[in-house]
């Protein structure tokens, strides 16, 4: 499940993560803990990170639906993620990213940032009905968790 | 306002450059030489603020800094002291890195810069202009094509479609007698002398076709000889030329298709007058007597002129002296010279600069990295991972594998899922050995071959099901081994689903004798049997079992998801505190593996090693139809070989690792591993034979060493099975 | 005047002609090598290196000029050795100074697997006359003040082998070394002249045929360095060379203050100070293979990053100049000297980027395959026929560190 509030420190992921033929993966679709059900890329608890052509990051899901017989759908807890805000991505992380990030929103970014292969997700900011006093975008920046010494290190994001 | 100059204060006005200032203050950055203040010669460069080879022209003055003139032989000292790294990490330092990504990037903001920017934005382009006169000084192009600038606060990055080269044209120094005098500037430094209302004192204006030499007193110019034979007095003596030098250093350094030169920068001017006195290379101090003399020497060519001279190899990478090199080479040759290679750096950086914001690949740590911790592990780097070696006394921790119980990380092992209809046929193709005998539940010890037949990893094939396979790899090999396993299955479009489980899953190998006895305390009243696997929760947390033996012991590797590590592993030792469990780190698996015989690929093997060469044979089947190597394999089964890994052992304590085998006193290979084993009574090794006839009795370490069949211990493999 | 430009021996150029004993291609340390030593031990006179630019505008004009012994197999150990003892008589041989200078070269370990790899080479560098001892990170820092023996907090030095006999000398003064003393005897150099594609009669190598004209040749002989293979595609032969590119940079010129060679097997980059002052550092080569000689922004950043940590002075210094050379590497980062199995065709490469310490003996060893037709011992083991045998001469731990 993805907290919506910014917090500085990190904090494990749990997920599902899913390798099935692309066309599978277009029409998957993924439960959370809460057993609200939604479609790739807009599900209310699920956040659905197509981080292959045939491979899925779903975070927050417990249940996979993906028409494919050998799908692998494996529970994932092997990643860690800060949730910064835009003024902290901009401060302690943008400033290493050699490659164009992306304009549009909600994206998912994947490359070496200060030496570290990094996940980048830039929610979008208009479903945040839930969300208290503020709605501006953040990012959620995702390392396996054997790395997390070394982004908070580099980044300087707090452990 | 003031600064120091070797210690001397030197007044300066606000605005001044330290070069405007040293020279308003009646003297030369270095000992003398002609100045152009443009940033393309090495004449006014100083140590500034403790960095040598600063350019001062381009470097403002600031109150109380500190600018040293380099020695007027040899170069600035080295500081033998240096201070004290004061960071982690190199990224630390003061210098940022910013990036900008644009359309265009114009470098020179001249006639030539100005208009490519103004058509390009008219073209709808974001452009950026760069020059240093605004504080983005351009040290080099690279491919890309990716444009490093200097600015004052920062280095910047700008990565850009195209760039546009239009840094214009450079002053021509003059090269006769005494052209290392104090008081000769360029045309263009007079111009920022007297705009900066420096006072030149008696000037007189020359133009290089018409200039003979300079006269001086005390390393200070005082009158201008022209080539009639007149000499006018001066303090001041300005040299003046049609021609120029276009500054096209930064496009003779790159190739790109989207870099272009335009301008002056790309013109092709009139060389001056071929030197014929005088020093022609300020930066490397070469005379043209110099060219002369490697030139009467047959060093006839522009390349093996400069570099027999050196000329052209200084800090302003030819700057002053191209021009006159190649009119000499010209002259002497009869053919025009074209201009050498430009190599970066154009303007140069410190290693600071360009080491900043710079990370190197990173250390992996496992889940259970703070247990090890904890535990009083040393820890060491292994395959990109921080391992534990030891935990203080890793014959202890053998001890506890071969006599009660033990835990190990190997959380670092490659694991990966594969399943599809295609999974048998693309892993009898991976492997050398038969994989559709393996049934559900079950799992066998592989090889990994590349073409050439020669080992490049080894590990488990585990069977879930009909088409779902668990696989392993070595710690070190599991990055290579992943994008091998990805690229051959692609390559022969076989129907696969892979997944990497490697940063997944930790995994805790449990072994020794009361490993069984240890699994029950923690809920798995029934272990799996010898190669067996299965899935199964273990003190809460869902494991997948496997049953093999690394150690010579009953051994259960449990992976699982890594969140669980730590919880797992202190529940495991918890439960096994009366039993004495005690962690093993590396040092103490290696001997445990080595009693056993088993081979560490990469440390036991070599570039060439094939399986027969270790003894191996029985893990190929040549009878399969195909799979990776298969053909190398084939064609080399029946070639004389002459390489062997044997086991040895001899009377007392073990040898270094590497050790030279010898046989009488020719060395015929050395020892890969070696251990002094308790449960032998015997030093142990693998060692390898390179010179056939193989023999059993060797020498290692000047004693007797006899081939000896492996495993070392409990040869039937009986406790592995217990 | 100075002394590097008092101190050269005269370059006699000749006119060419169209046939010799024997044509070597490639005016690189190695052609120019064979061909002095095919002079000077075998009286064979009759004898044109074939160059497609100037002498020395290969790698042999770029390297970064380690001369070292301390290899990891004996047969590597034995040929370099010989070639450093070689190169310790060259100036006295030749009466050039090609500034040859002993300074000791340090190969730091940081893991216990390093170590361990340091030991076995002390062990069996010694055991083949190449002097090499283990040393504690209290004498590094005595042969190396500079040095952070913590490495930045991220590299600390464990301990180090120390290869005393390890030396630099001036490239392009070895190169014009050989040149000069060939082209004394009689050898003829022919700059500017390209091959591009070998004469055959039958199966037989004859003779080139270059940029030009033809020249017919007893014995031809390759060493055109990362141009390699295209050459022997001439010949009909395909290599188990892959061509990469290897860049190295200096920084301006310092006073004398830096020692040793210094060189870390895990960082695989190393650094030593030129006779003229400045801070050579130099890398593995880049794992992408090219022909490019284009130097990268990434190679430059890589390793002032890693001198950074190591030697943390090096930051204020200014780097003066970039380059890239083009590596012949082979499959088992050895070279591979000597018959190829097409008559009139002998070969000389896979140096990759530690060809420069071999000059000496891969010349003096091909000049005696050329004149006895028979392989010399010392370099029976590079046989290009060892990859059909599948005897590799593989020696990975000595990549990367020159
Ligand atoms: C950056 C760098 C650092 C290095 N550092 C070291 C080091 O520290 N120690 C060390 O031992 N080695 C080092 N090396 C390796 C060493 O430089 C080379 O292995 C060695 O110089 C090879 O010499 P060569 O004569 O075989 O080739 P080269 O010097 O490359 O000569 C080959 C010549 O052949 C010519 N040629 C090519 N094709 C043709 C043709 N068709 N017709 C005619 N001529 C042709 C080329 O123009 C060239 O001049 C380094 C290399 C580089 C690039
Ligand atoms: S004058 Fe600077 S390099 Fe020659």
């Amino acid at each position: 499940m993805i907290r919506r509030v910014p917090v500085r420190a990190s904090e494990r992921l749990y997920g599902l993560r899913v390798v099935a033929t692309p066309e599978a993966l277009d029409h998957a679709r993924f439960a959370g803990s809460a057993g609200s059900a939604g479609s790739a890329g807009s599900a209310g608890e699920v956040t659905v990170l197509r981080i292959a052509s045939d491979e899925v990051l779903a975070l927050g899901a417990v249940d996979a639906d993906v028409a494919d017989p050998h799908a692998i759908v494996e529970l994932e807890t092997g990643f860690v993620g800060w949730h910064l805000t835009a003024a902290e991505f901009v401060s302690n992380v943008e400033r290493h990213i050699e490659w164009l990030l992306p304009t549009h929103r909600p994206a998912l970014a994947q490359g070496l940032i200060a030496g570290l292969p990094l996940k980048l997700w830039f929610d979008d900011d208009h479903d945040h009905d839930h969300d208290h006093d503020h709605d501006h975008d953040y990012v959620l920046v995702i390392a396996s968790s054997g790395l997390a010494h070394e982004v908070v290190e580099r980044l300087g994001v707090p452990a | 306002m003031r600064f120091a100059l070797d210690d001397q204060p030197v007044d300066y006005l606000d605005g001044d450059s330290i070069a405007v200032a040293v020279v308003r203050a009646g003297q030369h950055p270095q000992h003398g030489g002609a100045l152009c203040l443009a940033g393309d010669c090495g004449n006014c460069s100083a140590d500034v603020a403790g960095v040598p080879f600063t350019r001062t022209c381009l470097t403002p003055a600031r109150p109380g800094l500190r600018v040293r003139r380099h020695p007027a032989v040899g170069g600035p000292p080295l500081r033998l002291d240096p201070p004290k790294n004061p960071v982690a990490s190199p990224a630390q330092t003061s210098v940022q890195v910013h990036r900008r990504h644009v359309d265009i990037a114009v470098i020179g903001a001249g006639r030539s810069g100005t208009a490519a920017a103004a058509s390009a934005r008219a073209a709808g382009h974001d452009v950026m202009v760069l020059d240093s006169e605004s504080g983005f000084e351009v040290v080099g192009v690279y491919p890309g094509p990716i444009v490093v600038v200097r600015t004052p606060e920062h280095m910047l990055h700008v990565h850009a479609h195209e760039v546009v080269i239009a840094t214009g044209a450079a002053d021509v120094h003059p090269v006769c007698e005494g052209n290392m005098l104090r008081g000769i500037v360029t045309w263009g430094a007079a111009d920022i002398l007297r705009e900066r209302s420096v006072d030149l004192g008696r000037t007189v204006t020359v133009d290089l076709t018409e200039l003979a030499r300079f006269d001086g007193i005390d390393g200070q110019v005082t009158a201008v000889v022209f080539t009639d034979g007149r000499s006018t007095p001066c303090d001041t003596a300005i040299v003046t030329s049609a021609t120029r030098a276009p500054r096209d250093l930064l496009a003779r350094m790159v190739s790109d298709p989207g870099v272009s030169v335009v301008g002056p920068a790309a013109e092709r001017y009139d060389l001056p007058p071929c030197p014929t006195d005088g020093i022609v290379c300020p930066c490397s101090k070469v005379t043209v007597g110099d060219l002369q003399m490697v030139w009467d020497k047959g060093f006839t060519h522009l390349e093996l002129v400069k570099r027999a001279a050196l000329c052209g190899t200084g800090t302003c990478q030819g700057g002053v002296c191209m021009p006159h090199l190649r009119a000499f080479v010209t002259e002497k040759s009869g053919a025009p010279a074209a201009p050498f290679t430009g190599r970066p750096a154009s303007r140069q950086l410190t290693i600071a600069e360009a080491a900043a914001d710079v990370f190197l690949d990173p250390f992996r740590r496992t889940a259970l990295h703070d247990e090890h911790l904890k535990l009083g592990a040393q820890m060491d780097r292994f395959g990109g991972w921080w391992r534990p070696w030891n935990y203080g006394d890793f014959m202890r921790e053998y001890w506890a594998v071969r006599e009660g119980v033990s835990l190990g990380d190997v959380s670092t092992l490659g694991k990966m899922i594969v399943s599809g209809p295609d999974v048998v046929e693309a892993l009898e193709r991976l492997y050398p050995t038969t994989i559709a005998d393996i049934r559900p539940g079950r799992s066998r010890y592989v090889l990994l071959l590349n073409e050439r037949g020669h080992l490049i990893d080894d590990g488990m094939v585990c069977r879930e099901s009909d088409d779902r396979f668990v696989l392993t790899f070595t710690s070190g090999g599991a990055s290579f081994a992943e994008a091998w396993v990805r690229d051959w299955i692609e390559t022969w479009g076989l129907n696969v689903r892979i997944m990497d489980r490697t940063i997944s899953l930790g995994a805790i190998n449990v072994t020794g004798p009361l490993a069984g006895e240890l699994l029950r305390r923690v809920g798995v009243p029934e272990s799996p049997k010898f190669l067996q696997h299965r899935h199964a929760d273990v003190a809460g947390v869902a494991c997948h079992i496997m049953r093999l033996s690394f150690t010579g012991e009953a051994s259960f590797e449990l992976h699982h998801p890594v969140a669980h590590s730590a919880e797992l592993w202190q529940t495991l030792m918890l439960a096994g505190r009366d039993l004495n469990i005690t962690p093993h780190g590396l040092q103490a698996l290696f001997a445990l593996r080595l009693e056993k015989g088993h081979v560490i690929v990469g440390m036991d093997t070599e570039l060439d090693t094939t399986p027969r060469r270790i003894n191996m044979d029985w893990a190929v089947k040549m009878d399969k139809p195909d799979f990776i190597g298969r053909t190398a394999l084939a064609r080399t089964a029946d070639l004389p070989d002459h390489r062997r890994l044997f086991g040895l052992t001899m009377d007392g304590p073990a040898p270094t690792e590497g050790a030279p085998i010898y046989v009488g006193d020719r060395i015929v290979g050395h020892v890969a591993s070696a251990f002094m084993s308790p449960t032998v009574g015997k030093a142990i090794m693998l060692g390898w034979q390179k010179h056939s006839p193989w023999v059993d009795t060797v020498t290692v370490d000047g004693r007797t060493a006899h081939v000896t069949d492996t495993p070392f211990y409990d040869p039937q493999g009986a406790r592995a099975r217990i | 005047m100075n002394e590097f430009v008092e101190t050269l021996l005269e370059l006699t150029w000749h006119e060419p002609k169209s046939s010799y004993d024997v044509v070597i291609v490639g005016g690189g340390g190695h052609g120019l090598a064979t061909a002095y030593y095919l002079a000077t031990r075998h009286g064979i006179t009759n004898v044109a290196v074939v160059e497609a630019d100037y002498i020395g505008s290969g790698n042999s004009g770029r390297n970064t000029t380690i001369i070292r012994a301390n290899y990891g197999i004996p047969e590597s150990i034995r040929f370099y050795r010989h070639s450093q003892k070689l190169y310790s008589d060259l100036e006295q041989e030749t009466g050039c100074w090609v500034m040859h200078a002993t300074k000791g070269l340090i190969w730091l370990a940081h893991t216990e697997t390093a170590m361990r790899a340091e030991r076995a080479r002390v062990l069996l560098n010694t055991a083949c006359d190449a002097q090499t001892v283990l040393i504690t990170p209290t004498e590094v820092k005595q042969l190396c003040p500079q040095i952070d023996l913590s490495g930045g907090g991220r590299y600390p030095v464990l301990g180090a082998s120390h290869h005393l006999p390890a030396s630099t000398a001036r490239h392009d003064r070895v190169v014009w070394a050989y040149a000069q003393g060939a082209m004394q005897r009689g050898v003829h150099v022919l700059q500017n002249t390209q091959v591009t594609g070998l004469l055959r009669d039958g199966d037989r190598v004859v003779g080139v045929r270059t940029s030009n004209g033809d020249i017919a040749a007893g014995t031809v002989m390759s060493a055109v360095g990362g141009d390699v293979s295209q050459l022997a595609a001439h010949a009909g032969l395909r290599l188990p060379v892959r061509t990469h590119p290897l860049q190295a940079f200096v920084t301006n010129g310092y006073g004398q203050g830096f020692g040793p060679i210094i060189s870390d097997t895990e960082l695989l980059c190393y650094i030593s100070q030129t006779a003229r002052g400045q801070m050579l550092i130099g890398h593995e080569y880049d794992r992408e293979s090219s022909f490019s000689l284009q130097s990268s922004f990434q190679f430059l950043q890589a390793n002032a990053a890693k001198m950074s940590y190591l030697l943390p002075f090096v930051r204020d210094l200014k780097i003066l100049r970039q380059w890239t050379g083009r590596c012949d590497v082979s499959a088992d980062f050895s070279p591979i000297m000597g018959f190829t199995g097409v008559d009139g065709f002998v070969i000389s490469t896979g140096w990759g980027t530690w060809g420069f310490k071999a000059i000496p003996a891969g010349g003096e060893q091909m000049a005696e395959l050329i004149a006895t037709g028979t392989t010399p011992e010392l370099i029976q083991p590079f046989a290009l026929s060892r990859f059909a045998a599948d005897h590799a001469m593989a020696d990975q731990g000595s990549t990367g560190t020159r």
